[in-house]
């Protein structure tokens, strides 16, 4: 089917000079040259559809994506997780005095505590993840609500931050500017998760959560920077916290230098604003033991909430999930049951196709191009 | 083996499509938006189910709004690519490249966006650093983007498949017999007598200007009519002189055509269009 080009390569432009033959100038001629690429006869590969190429592309395409999703929804499957929603907003659950009695200035946090049972025990890294839902972390003028020249450590933004971040850009009160300012900020998540087991003997131990490497590195190393300075409360002493915070930016994790301030990882995770109203994100990581196999056993556990963040006002749900991780990430078996159900469209077209050929290309056959 | 311009000579039926105005009308406007409508549901659809509640294989989130973004645009790129592709009828050296290239140029001028030093430069402008690192280094990003690709272009070809097999066009059945090897042409065709001086109209393929600039379908026949006296001069009588000089001789004996002999064949020489006598 290649179709090739033919080099007829004669001058045309010698006509219309042999013409003005004994005039003042030789006229040039305007004619494009005739080359292959200026006739437009260059070679080229025809696609045409014919039986003989769509047919099998079909059943390849269905045979590829069959196993894939087969592969897929497997992995899916043997991934574990377990979301414990602790709203309370309905009465008799365990947080329910919380979210009833939720005031803004409270010193004292409330806690409620709520006990699961893991039937399966769950092995390697377990990655533990608050969930929202309701909540439109999409909303345009939300996520257009922040100073990211802020939060990369610029001084001048720091002292003068973004008209993005309005209101939330200077406190009302003291009129000085907000670090970190805009509305993604303001709403940081603050509700604190422990985790204890209750083991059969009757003792209860605290799980260890680790909370460094929860960020994306590059949001970590690049992204988010602390203004430069020694000391964290010396460089932000000219600006205010946010609204709804209960303590400033650089009280954040006093323990650690290295997650404090802009570069604490709870705030850098809360900043990558979610796609979805119903989202989760990375709170804390439940590294795996190297002594025994089983990171979390089967048995009752216990989550003990500190409870601090309001969602019973839009109807928002809050959950906490525990998952292990697999080479396609969490329990999503979407991906595997869509691979599947395309492989056998694709499957199922290329047998009605095939049919539909062999009972009109006959046809087709006998009818002769007119001429 | 591209006989392009015998093609359009022996089938001139080509023509009518563009005549009746076949795919310039309301009906084909209504199809194209059906795709579109189509495709859209996909392209947004299949991206938001696949991200839901998903994470990374570390763990981290995935599902963020700049990494929703990032897989529903490649999604589309790769989709309009392949579309591209199937509505391109030449694949010529120029068309490849500039297809290919401008789906490279998509991830190159991305991955510069999102990188670090455009980030330094202007943090305000450019939000998305890392986005594309940490996004497309993910399998579940690439079998999303590749189901997607795919189901966006699933129905045209069985479309188009079953349009080919159940009511062909013109168009198509030229390009089903060109497919399989054309039958050696009939000797008789030669003989057409009907005059094609000016079978030149519009085709959105390459037409045949340069044959009808030169002139040579005006030239005289390669079979020349006797007249007593002038033997053949041991000239083949199979319709066609290569070298496009003047296959009689004046009676003075010089070459008729004052033409330049060194020009090669055009595949429509085989059709001798003029019956000139000789002058």
């Amino acid at each position: 089917m290649m179709a090739s080009s033919y080099n007829a390569k004669e001058e045309d432009g010698r006509n219309s000079n042999s013409s003005t033959h004994g005039g003042a100038a030789v006229a040039k001629s305007k004619k494009p040259d005739n080359t292959a690429f200026k006739q437009q006869r260059l070679p080229a590969w025809q696609p045409i559809l014919t039986a003989g190429n769509v047919l099998p592309a079909f059943f390849v395409i269905g045979l590829i994506f069959i196993p894939i999703g087969i592969g897929l929804y497997v992995t899916s499957n043997n991934i574990r997780e377990i979301e414990i929603d602790y709203t309370g907003s309905e009465s008799g659950s365990p947080c329910n005095d919380c979210s009833t009695n939720f005031t803004w200035n409270t010193t004292t946090p409330c806690i409620c505590t709520v006990n699961f049972t893991l039937n399966q025990p769950f092995e390697g890294n377990v990655y533990m993840y608050y969930g929202l839902s309701n909540f439109y972390q999409n909303h345009r003028r939300y996520v257009k609500s922040r100073d990211d020249s802020q939060l990369n450590g610029n001084i001048k933004s720091l002292k003068e931050p973004s008209k993005e971040c309005e209101p939330y850009r200077t406190d009302p009160v003291t009129k000085k500017p907000i670090a970190p300012c805009g509305a993604i900020a303001n709403s940081l998540f603050n509700d604190t998760l422990e985790l204890f087991h209750n083991e059969p003997n009757g003792r209860t131990t605290a799980v260890p959560l680790a909370k460094r490497g929860i960020a994306w590195y590059t949001d970590r190393t690049v992204k988010f920077r602390n203004p430069v300075g020694d000391n964290l409360s010396e460089v932000f002493k000219d600006t205010e916290k946010p609204m709804n915070w209960m303590k400033p930016v650089y009280e954040l994790d006093p323990s650690d230098p290295e997650n404090n301030g802009f570069i604490n990882e709870d705030f850098i995770v809360w900043m990558r604003t979610a796609a979805l109203p119903t989202f989760r994100k990375l709170y804390r990581i439940i590294h795996k033991n190297s002594s025994s196999t089983l990171t979390l056993p089967s048995g009752s556990y216990t989550l003990k909430v500190a409870y601090n963040y309001p969602v019973s006002s839009f109807d928002g749900r809050k959950r906490m999930i525990l998952s292990t991780i697999s080479w396609m990430g969490g329990k999503n078996p979407f991906l595997g049951i869509a691979y599947i159900t395309v492989g056998s469209i694709c499957f199922f077209l290329g047998v009605v196709l095939l049919i539909i050929h062999h009972k009109y290309d006959s046809r087709n056959n006998s009818a002769d191009i007119p001429n | 083996d591209d006989c392009l311009t015998q093609r359009m000579m022996s089938h001139p039926q080509l023509y009518i499509p563009g005549q009746l105005n076949l795919y310039f009308s309301k009906k084909a406007f209504f199809k194209c938006a059906i795709h579109s409508c189509y495709s859209s549901l996909v392209l947004f659809f299949i991206p938001y189910a696949a991200l839901h509640d998903t994470l990374r294989e570390d763990g981290k989130d995935a599902a963020d709004y700049q990494s929703f973004a990032l897989l529903t645009q490649t999604c589309l790129l790769f989709a309009v690519s392949i579309q591209l592709g199937l509505e391109m009828s030449y694949w010529t050296a120029v068309n490849t490249f500039f297809v290919l290239g401008s789906l490279a140029m998509y991830f190159v001028v991305t991955f510069t966006m999102y990188s670090n030093g455009m980030f330094l430069i202007l943090p305000a402008a450019f939000p998305f650093i890392g986005t594309a690192r940490n996004s497309l280094n993910q399998p579940n990003v690439w079998l999303t983007i590749i189901l997607t690709s795919i189901l966006c272009v699933l129905p045209v070809v069985t479309y188009r498949f079953l349009l080919i097999q159940l009511c062909p066009t013109i168009n198509d059945k030229v390009r089903q017999a060109r497919a399989t090897p054309p039958p050696p042409p009939r000797r008789t065709r030669i003989r057409r007598t009907s005059s094609r001086r000016s079978g030149y109209a519009f085709s959105h393929t390459q037409g045949y200007g340069d044959l009808v600039t030169s002139g040579r379908f005006l030239r005289r026949p390669a079979v020349v009519s006797w007249s007593p006296g002038f033997p053949p001069v041991g000239r083949a009588t199979s319709g066609f002189s290569p070298m496009g000089r003047s296959a009689g001789y004046s009676p003075t004996g010089r070459p008729q055509s004052s033409k330049v002999p060194d020009v090669e064949a055009t595949s429509l020489q085989m059709y001798r269009a003029i019956k000139d006598p000789p002058l």
